[in-house]
């Protein structure tokens, strides 16, 4: 991907965290894109944590994380026009427990897109994407009649 | 006092509130639990942090994914004869229809409890208990692992 796609890349999701409350309330961030991958970063915060005992960021968050960036990959990618895609199913394995008190980074991309339906997937991971915390397989649908041009039209206008 | 010792007592409503107030991440979602007819009811309450899209609007499918496992973790706790605390195997979400920004319910049955593992089904609704905005399934395993 040339600088240019990426920082077209980079646009889309901060403007997507910008328009999207619960993702700017947790601070979910652009950590990088290479190539369709895309990496974002859950933040570390107390009120994640799921095990008072290790500190460690609750599965449920985990699965916020990657329904997001599971989701924002998909309308990233560059084999559909930039539409809505809402999640039609997520299915998350739990492969290792969350370091204590380390923000959670998520790598997700598109291994299938029709012209209704992106499949995708994705890790987790705290210190290396060697070492996924979990894994996550979705599939979403591209809703052609909700382009994100007019989207942003629609939130200007009612702004 | 701690989760461990918590566990052990007999679930009513009392115990699942103090539960879910020992889990930092459940008190952020303002996640509540009941006992109506025997059965747990959990309750996520609107909020307007909750939101993940403010065109339609609904709640962020991540968050009504957080609430349906530990829903369905509480529920297993509550029903367990010698509770120890689930862990989460992996966890299969279908999305029905959009969850509204309006306060949401999740009820749920064990499929299957053996001695090392839980098979859970949950699903959110929110007017009406017959009209599921989305299911899941959570296979959770009892004891430590890596």
């Amino acid at each position: 991907m040339s600088g240019r796609d990426a920082n077209r890349v980079r646009l889309l999701v901060d403007r997507m965290s910008d328009y999207i409350p619960h993702a700017d309330e947790l601070g979910i961030c652009f950590a990088g894109v290479d190539g369709e991958k895309l990496t974002m970063r859950l933040p570390w915060r107390e009120e994640l944590v799921g095990n008072p005992t290790t500190g460690a960021v609750h599965g449920g968050a985990i699965t916020v994380l990657m329904d997001q960036t599971l989701g924002i990959a998909g309308l990233c990618s560059e084999q559909v026009p930039p539409t809505i895609t809402p999640t039609l199913d997520l299915r998350i394995d739990h492969l290792r427990v969350a370091t204590t008190q380390s923000d959670i980074m998520a790598t997700a991309w598109v291994y299938r897109a029709t012209r209704k339906i992106l499949f995708l997937e994705g890790i987790a991971w705290c210190d290396s994407p060697d070492e996924p915390i979990a894994k996550a397989t979705g599939s979403f649908v591209v809703m052609q009649e909700l382009d994100l041009e007019k989207l942003w039209q629609l939130v200007e206008s009612g702004e | 006092m701690k989760l461990s010792d918590l566990i052990e007592r007999s679930p009513d409503g009392e115990v699942l509130r103090l539960w879910l107030e020992r889990i930092p991440y459940a008190r952020f979602l303002g996640i509540e639990a009941s006992i109506t007819g025997g059965d747990v009811l959990f309750k996520l309450p609107a909020q307007p942090m909750l939101v993940g899209n403010p065109t339609l609007p609904a709640i962020h499918g991540g968050v009504v994914g957080a609430f349906l496992e530990l829903a369905a973790t509480f529920h297993l706790l509550a029903k367990m004869e010698q509770p120890v605390l689930p862990k989460t195997i992996n966890f299969s979400l279908d999305y029905l229809r959009p969850t509204r920004v309006q306060d949401t319910f999740a009820r749920c049955s064990v499929s299957r409890q053996g001695r090392s593992i839980a098979n859970v089904a949950v699903a959110a609704y929110q007017d009406d208990p017959n009209t599921s905005t989305a299911t899941a399934r959570v296979h959770f395993l009892l004891a430590d692992y890596d």
